[in-house]
């Protein structure tokens, strides 16, 4: 007995190996641990050893059996460990670098740029406000102080309607709708699409994007206003800008400024942005004129103000170094699927 | 305009001030600077010599051999001038000299030695003149520089007239002098001008002026005088050099001087031949008629325009350009001699109207102050009398003046200065800048008087804040230091179409991928007939410069047609979309209507119509529940509006009852235009009205604790029959445990199911009370079963 006992462990440790599969390795064990298995049997024929030495047969017969079990469990784990380094070894290897589908699309770089600027902007507690893009003439002139035949009209060609009105030509033709709409204290800004009757080239666009601004309280000063307007500046450039007020004339203000910055992309160095210039004439400003804030039912002794016009198509094309402004309208989606989202 | 700094030494000591550095506080305190042009830098050494003899030069027709006299030494000198003559005196260039920035060196010409050479007033600079060489007064000493005889030397810089519109104290050098005076500190010089008193006793001018208008009258004033006995053509280096670098041409000696006196003091003038010209008559032309102007141009003129007239005769466009016939010639020896003040509007109305804006248009348009015209005129006669000592006035000044602008006083305390600049400016500071600027200024305590000088009073400065800036601007406005204030906060109002706007931008490019175009709010007519896209008639523009395009969009889709038919010929699917303005006119000269649309166009050669027109349908139900939670439903458009429309195939958007707008498969014909290859939709959706609908809150509904069950009907049903019709018999079947239903499938085949379809349908039911047992959901699928059987609609089994 004790000696088949021996063989039959040679048996098996010869047996595994050999063996290849998994399933091999459960056969092995159906033929010695089974039911009807060798080592089994001999636990059942257990009654017919005789007595002394019953007891160191079983035994040995069930270190067998526990021997053979870890051996299956270890030839199991081996060949299992065998068959994952073979699937990951036959696996199929992927090219990452093929092109994938681009799911996203784009906005305007003008959507961008205003929505960036919006939230500046709401976030200093302004309005936003809309306004049409066909306007009367009123709104867009007199009611910012510029009167029929007055010679400020040539600084902007406008495209006359045949009903009398016309395509708004700035931002400001909102002003006046705006403060008889809100009264005073008045914090607000108006995008918007303008257009002049002006030939196309690569810097002069019938079609363009402005966004403007009015703040209205008392005692706004011309140092209120470089302050908040090289604040703003600085947030929408992202870092510290500097700038400077030179006197400029538009009638709706009084007084009125460029605002100039040192180019933010050179630091004043001079680069292709600034035309070696180290300032960009950014934004035209001034202090509300008395007569717009009067036409705006404001009363110029009670409340001072002041506003601010800020291009953005001229943003856009600074923030994307695009060139050449019409391409901003030219619904090319080679050039405009550049943009993406943000 | 063009600002000689040699002209504002005459008005204000500039010893010891670097220019440039003036130049640059110039644009910080008054008006933007576009340039600055340095001249006479280039040239050097230039000086007086004298020809002493003329030869010609072997086998040459142009060339002279010249032997020329620096007082020095005498040197040969070859020159190809035809006014070379012996004894004149000469701009001479020696060896070693330099020239429009070259060295002058030895040369050979025709084989002969050249030892530098005589020059011409373009050569030298000064003038365009490159006719001949410049021959200079017989007086002028032998070797002396020439920048000494002709001020060669001066920097001229160069200020953006845009910025000038408001002042018109600022379109000649004597305002900006007076400026400049300002800016440095130091005083102005006053004026040299001829005392007219001094002819009070001569005989009086016969002008006369029709006022059409007395409160407004288009001629404000109208002054003259005459001069006699000009013997002087050309005027003096000083005149012409610094009219050339002011970018006018010398002509000659008075037709020069009135243009010298337009850009010293900004008034206009016109120098009349006498012989021609010895009476006039302002008014307006009764009839449309013909005149010559100066530049030899036949214009047509309105009836009304404002004419100076001779013995009834026009002689000149008031304000605007002088007559032909009365031109100052060579042989003029006595002039009459107008300065005078006209209407803005009218002026500016008339140069427009014949599209010759001339200088003297461009001041007047300005509003010029009518205490101006004797000014100049006193100033003319001084100068002229400079030029040419010989001349003789030889009538008293004759002035008719109309309309004078009210005196303007305005009162301003010190607090308000100082609260409107943020700043405290002393009074010292206030009461200088004013000063210097020629106000006149009274001080009472913190009160200030002001008396606005009659160059400002025009319309310039009328009020408050007109001091404010003249003060700030002064005293700079980058030594205003930023300062922030305590505004009190209140929540900001959010526009809802506005963020609807944003909302749906962002969704149909994220999730749907398309891509956002901006493009123009009028049709393109070009396009319009290439492709057969036919637009209602709508708003004009009148004065566009493309003639054509000038119908403003009554809808969105043309655009998103042009936009698609330009992206496929680069790439074969384009997915886009534009919120912008469309507008409706009824051509009743009223306002126009307006609105917010988002337009979408889908093209692609990889899917079909009908799945484009869903994936519309996708986006339009998503635009309107981002934002709004509303219900959209479809309806088949009946009758098609526009010819890019689907006779068939074209739906209306209706959200809350109200019809938004539509989704269409683009019309074969107009699809194939573009391009036959690919599916082409367009639809339109009105934001603003859908920002302005309320929005519907959303209240959560219960999930059941028990089982649910699911089963699948696969309905047969006729091709024609809607899905929504099953719908609304689903929704009529009294289920008692329906929790919710779904489409699975529809699926055709033409050959087994010929005209019918099958639509299979997921049931979901189930109870908030208990897990429903089998008799229940038998009796479930009884209901809807028994209800679609009475529409005539069985099961696939």
């Amino acid at each position: 007995m004790e000696e088949k006992l021996s063989l039959l462990k040679e048996e098996v440790e010869k047996e595994m190996k050999n063996v290849q599969t998994t399933a091999d390795v459960e056969n092995i064990r159906v033929e010695y641990l089974g039911k009807k298995g060798k080592v089994i049997e001999i636990l059942k024929k257990l009654k017919s050893v005789e007595a002394s030495k019953r007891k160191e047969v079983g035994q040995q017969a069930n270190k067998l059996r526990e021997e053979i079990e870890v051996l299956v469990e270890q030839k199991k784990q081996e060949l299992k460990e065998k068959e994952y380094e073979a699937r990951i070894k036959n696996a199929k290897k992927i090219d990452i670098t093929i092109p994938v589908e681009d799911k996203i699309g784009s906005l305007h770089p003008i959507t961008i740029v205003q929505k960036e600027l919006e939230d500046i902007f709401t976030g200093m507690g302004f309005t936003v406000e809309d306004g049409n893009e066909v306007e009367t003439e009123y709104n867009n002139f007199e009611a910012v102080n510029v009167p029929k035949y007055h010679p400020a009209r040539d600084m902007q060609d406008t495209f006359w309607l045949e009903n009398g009105e016309l395509l708004k030509t700035q931002t400001s033709a909102a002003q006046n709708k705006i403060m008889l709409k809100y009264g005073a204290p008045l914090k607000a800004i108006f995008p918007g699409r303008c257009f002049r009757n002006e030939a196309l080239d690569a810097s002069h666009e019938n079609t363009f994007f402005q966004m403007e601004g009015m703040m209205i309280d008392k005692n706004v000063s011309i140092s209120n206003l470089i302050y908040f307007m090289k604040t703003l500046l600085s947030e929408v450039f992202k870092k510290e800008v500097e700038v400077r007020l030179r006197p400029g004339y538009f009638p709706f203000v009084e007084p009125g400024f460029e605002l100039d910055i040192k180019c933010p992309y050179c630091d004043g160095k001079g680069c292709k942005v600034c035309k070696n210039g180290s300032w960009i004439e950014l934004c035209p400003c001034g202090m509300i004129h008395p007569n717009v804030l009067r036409m705006g039912g404001i009363d110029p002794e009670e409340y001072s103000g002041f506003a601010f016009g800020l291009g953005l198509s001229r943003l856009a094309m600074m923030k994307y170094n695009i060139d050449d402004l019409r391409a901003l309208n030219s619904c090319d989606l080679r050039i405009l699927k550049q943009m993406k989202i943000k | 305009m063009y600002i000689s700094i040699n002209w504002i030494k005459d008005f204000v000591d500039l010893d010891g001030v670097d220019v440039e550095k003036l130049i640059y506080k110039f644009t910080m305190s008054t008006a933007e600077v576009e340039g600055i042009t340095k001249h006479g830098q280039d040239v050097d050494g230039v000086i007086v010599a004298k020809v002493l003899s003329v030869e010609n030069v072997e086998n040459s027709k142009k060339l002279h051999k010249l032997m020329v006299d620096t007082g020095k030494e005498k040197l040969q000198v070859i020159c190809g001038a035809p006014n070379v003559r012996e004894g004149i005196k000469v701009a001479f260039a020696p060896v070693g000299s330099t020239v429009s920035g070259q060295k002058i060196g030895k040369a050979i010409l025709a084989g002969q030695e050249s030892n530098g050479m005589c020059l011409s007033e373009k050569e030298l600079g000064i003038s365009d003149d490159h006719s001949g060489i410049i021959i200079l007064d017989d007086d002028a000493p032998l070797g002396e520089n020439i920048k000494n005889i002709i001020p060669v030397d001066d920097i001229i810089y160069e200020v953006d007239n845009k910025s000038l519109t408001n002042r018109p104290d600022l379109w000649g050098h004597y305002g900006i002098a007076r400026e400049i005076a300002a800016i440095t500190g130091r005083k102005l010089k006053p004026l040299e001008i001829e005392d007219l008193d001094l002819y009070d006793n001569l005989e009086k001018l016969n002008i006369g002026v029709e006022v059409d208008d007395d409160e407004n009258p288009l001629c404000l004033r109208y002054s003259s005088m005459r001069v006699e006995n000009v013997t002087k053509k050309q005027a003096s280096w000083k005149i012409k050099v610094r009219l050339y670098y002011c970018g006018m041409r010398s002509i000659n000696l008075l037709a020069d001087m009135t243009n010298y006196i337009m850009l010293e003091l900004g008034q206009p003038m016109h120098a009349f031949d006498e012989k021609i010209v010895s009476s006039v008559n302002v008014r307006t032309l009764k009839e449309d008629s013909e005149f010559i102007t100066l530049d030899s141009q036949k214009r047509k003129l309105d009836k009304g325009t404002l004419m100076i007239c001779h013995e009834d005769e026009p002689v000149g466009i008031a304000g605007v350009m002088g007559g032909l016939a009365s031109e100052i010639t060579d042989n003029t020896t006595s002039l009459f001699l107008e300065s005078a003040n006209f209407d803005a509007v009218n002026i500016r109305k008339t140069a427009s109207k014949l599209d010759l804006r001339t200088d003297a248009a461009a001041r007047y348009e300005k509003t010029l102050d009518p205490e101006l015209t004797k000014l100049a005129i006193a100033r003319f006669i001084k100068i002229l009398k400079d030029e040419d000592k010989d001349i003789k006035v030889t009538s008293s000044f004759t002035d008719i003046y109309i309309k004078k602008y009210p005196h303007i006083v305005i009162d301003i305390d010190k607090d308000y200065i100082d609260r409107n600049i943020g700043k405290e400016i002393s009074m010292d500071e206030i009461v200088t800048t004013l000063t210097n600027l020629e106000y006149g200024v009274k001080v009472d305590g913190k009160n200030l008087t002001i008396d606005v000088p009659t160059f400002r009073a025009t319309k310039d400065v009328s009020q408050k804040a007109d001091i404010i800036e003249e003060i700030a601007r002064i005293h700079g406005y980058d030594n205003i230091e930023p300062k922030t204030n305590l505004w009190k906060i209140s929540p900001v109002p959010k526009d809802p179409v506005r963020e609807l706007e944003y909302d749906a931008k962002v969704l149909l490019a994220t999730k749907y991928g398309m891509s956002e175009v901006h493009s123009y709010v009028w049709y393109d007519t070009q396009l319009n007939q290439e492709l057969g896209i036919k637009v209602r008639d709508n708003l004009k523009i009148v004065n566009g410069i493309a003639k054509l395009d000038n119908t403003l969009r009554r809808e969105m889709a043309p655009t998103m047609l042009y936009a698609i038919n330009k992206n496929l010929k680069y790439m074969p699917e384009c997915k886009i979309f534009e919120i912008g303005r469309t507008f409706d006119y009824n051509f009743d000269g009223k306002e126009a209507d307006e609105y917010k649309v988002l337009g979408v166009g889908l093209a692609s050669a990889k899917q079909s119509e009908e799945e484009l027109v869903y994936e519309a349908k996708s986006m339009v139900d998503n635009v309107v529940n981002i934002n709004r939670n509303l219900n959209v439903r479809y309806e088949n458009i009946e009758n098609i509006k526009y010819n890019w429309m689907h006779p068939v195939n074209s739906f209306k958007i209706i959200v809350n009852n109200e019809e938004l707008g539509y989704i269409t498969i683009v019309h074969p014909k107009i699809k194939d235009a573009i391009n036959p290859k690919v599916s082409i939709i367009v639809a339109e959706l009105r934001i603003d009205t859908l920002g302005d609908m309320v929005k519907k809150d959303i209240s959560y509904k219960e999930v059941t604790k028990y089982q649910t069950v699911n089963f699948d009907l696969s309905l047969i049903v006729d091709k024609e029959i809607k899905y929504s019709q099953i719908e609304e018999i689903i929704n009529n079947a009294k289920m008692q445990y329906l929790m919710e239903y779904s489409l699975v499938d529809i699926y055709e085949d033409s050959e087994k199911l010929k005209d019918k379809k099958t639509i299979t349908i997921r049931f979901t039911i189930g109870s908030y009370i208990d897990t429903l047992t089998k008799e229940q959901i038998d009796e479930e699928r009884e209901i809807i079963l028994k209800e679609l059987n009475k529409n005539n609609i069985y099961i696939n089994e």
